[in-house]
């Protein structure tokens, strides 16, 4: 038994029966060690949700297995559930209840029963202190989601399982939820989130798995599925120069514009973008926006499944 | 069982928390309790022990139908069955907050039964009328959940159960004589679980004895209370998708 590991073995499952049957994954094999941020990354309908449903026991899956912490989550769905700490996709409170009054009631639900001063150190630690008397349907959208992390550490779980934690929410109620996720890591918890946000598995996971109708398309440290790919960065300008002089500036692989852009793949953006500047100069031509634009998680999947990840 | 308390307690917080509730649970009996006296005075004593079944009647068809249903809606059962909380604790929160708030919604009506229409009920005819109201409440109740199955939406479980609640309102012989009703439907009505509910609620609390038929209408009532239990197990949804 490996506390705080989740392991998916040929994981199967679909929606519905005989006509209105929807596969939702197909053969799905992960491993998630202990202490990892792991994302699932992908398109809205590719399956996430129902894979991190199969951990939660929410769904009973076709074929397959699924292990937390060594347990087997189908045979031992109460003893996996309370090592799990759990957000929904949908924020899903009893929301007639005041934010002290939820989170006692939630920790009771896995059998912890936390005093007064526990229930405000955890309120506090999600800058939920001063809403502590203030009724759950009562918050900002981005309160009410700092609100579901505290109430999926309530019971102080070894892995914390986090559908799409930041969805609907403005950049700076983001960037607390992603501060907030970093803390459980460093906690030493196990973190799994779904998104369909390459900027949040590139910012917070150390692993990824892409997934894409069902099937995991490619798993590893955004850094190995980047570099797999073998691309290099492309410098984006606001510039009209013949193509033939741009090709054979220092660094450039392949030169081509897109509407009034010139894109450059180059090996060397700093050099490329030296001699392009000295090009326009001798031409008598003035560059407009500049942008460097690095390979990302968007180019594999859009490598691995012939679709942009926008496109989902 | 601390958690289950924890958990009962958070349901009727919750309860007495929604205006809804409030007012289709205590607001509006006293309102028909006001108005059936001043219409049908002399029939105000008759008529308390079936404004009380009524009332349970509402709780368990409209209240505690679209109750479920809107906590399943809004993923709140997904997310309660992502604990390791059995089932049985949320059904057995949902009977006792329900039957709690039955009770006193029936006293509600007693109290003002006595005190504005001088109805006196005996100590023998609660012990033996109070039991018979909770058991008709949660027969009631098994019937709301059924139709909490069936219905996909909050609203859809409400309209569905006020419709039922209006066609047996004036059919059951709670606030209108089954005397009055034509003869054929008099055939069919004494078959109701709200007309046994009726009957074996009455009689105690107006002559502090058992109806002369009661074994026969709590059989009745049993075979629906068992008979929607069952039905309402089969039918329960944790997840809309599901």
């Amino acid at each position: 038994m490996t506390p705080g590991s989740i392991e998916i073995d040929h994981l199967s499952a679909a929606y519905g029966r005989g006509a209105r049957r929807v596969t939702a994954l197909t053969d799905v094999t992960l491993d998630i060690g202990t202490g990892e941020i792991f994302g699932l990354l992908g398109p809205n309908g590719a399956g996430k949700s129902t894979l991190l449903a199969c951990v939660q026991g929410l769904h009973t899956p076709e074929r397959g297995s699924v292990r937390v912490g060594g347990l087997d989550v189908q045979r031992q769905p109460a003893a996996t559930k309370r090592q799990l700490g759990v957000q929904l996709q949908k924020t899903a409170l009893l929301d007639d209840l005041t934010l002290a009054e939820l989170i006692e009631v939630y920790a009771a639900l896995y059998e912890v029963y936390l005093a007064r001063g526990q229930v405000t150190a955890l309120l506090e630690r999600y800058t939920l202190g001063q809403q502590r008397n203030q009724l759950a349907r009562r918050l900002s959208g981005g309160q009410q989601q700092r609100l579901a992390l505290a109430l999926a550490v309530a019971n102080d779980p070894r892995i914390v399982l986090l559908d799409e934690p930041t969805s609907a929410l403005d950049p700076h109620a983001r960037r607390a939820v992603w501060d907030s996720i970093r803390a459980l890591h460093d906690e030493g918890r196990t973190v799994v989130l779904t998104t369909h946000s390459m900027e949040e598995a590139e910012a917070l996971c150390g692993r990824v798995a892409i997934i894409d109708e069902g099937r995991i398309v490619a798993a590893d440290t955004p850094a190995r599925l980047i570099a797999g790919l073998g691309a290099s960065p492309v410098l984006k300008a606001t510039v009209e120069l013949p193509l033939e002089r741009v090709r054979d500036l220092p660094g450039v692989l392949a030169a081509r514009y897109a509407g009034q852009h010139l894109e450059l793949e180059t090996a060397q953006p700093q050099a490329t973008l030296a001699a392009l500047h000295e090009l326009a100069a001798r031409l008598g031509r003035s560059i407009g926006d500049v942008l460097l634009r690095q390979p990302n998680l968007e180019d594999v999947f859009l490598k691995r499944t012939g679709r942009a990840l926008s496109d989902g | 069982m601390k958690r289950f308390l924890i958990f009962t307690k958070a349901m009727l917080l919750m309860h007495l928390r929604t205006r809804e509730v409030l007012f289709w649970n205590f607001a509006f009996p006293v309102f028909l309790m006001l108005i059936y006296g001043v219409i049908m005075r002399d029939y105000i004593h008759w008529m308390t022990p079936g404004v009380i079944v009524l009332n349970a009647l509402s709780f368990g068809l409209v209240g505690g139908s679209a109750m479920l249903v809107e906590m399943r809606e809004k993923g709140i059962l997904r997310r309660l069955r992502a604990t390791p909380m059995p089932a049985v604790h949320l059904l057995g929160a949902y009977l006792i907050v329900n039957v709690l708030m039955g009770l006193a919604q029936g006293g509600v009506i007693l109290i003002m039964g006595a005190g504005l229409y001088g109805l006196e009920v005996s100590a023998a005819g609660l012990l033996l009328g109070l039991p018979m109201m909770l058991a008709g409440a949660l027969t009631f109740l098994a019937i709301g959940q059924i139709i909490s199955g069936v219905a996909a939406k909050a609203g859809a479980a409400a309209g569905a159960g006020m419709t039922i609640y209006f066609g047996l309102m004036f059919i059951s012989d709670l606030i209108f004589p089954l005397s009055m009703l034509p003869a054929w439907l008099q055939e069919v009505v004494p078959y109701l679980p709200t007309y046994a509910v009726a009957q074996l609620v009455r009689i105690p609390l107006l002559e502090g004895s058992l109806d002369p038929n009661w074994l026969r209408h709590l059989g009745l009532m049993a075979l629906y209370g068992v008979s929607a239990t069952l039905a309402a197990g089969r039918l329960f949804k944790w997840d809309p998708r599901a």
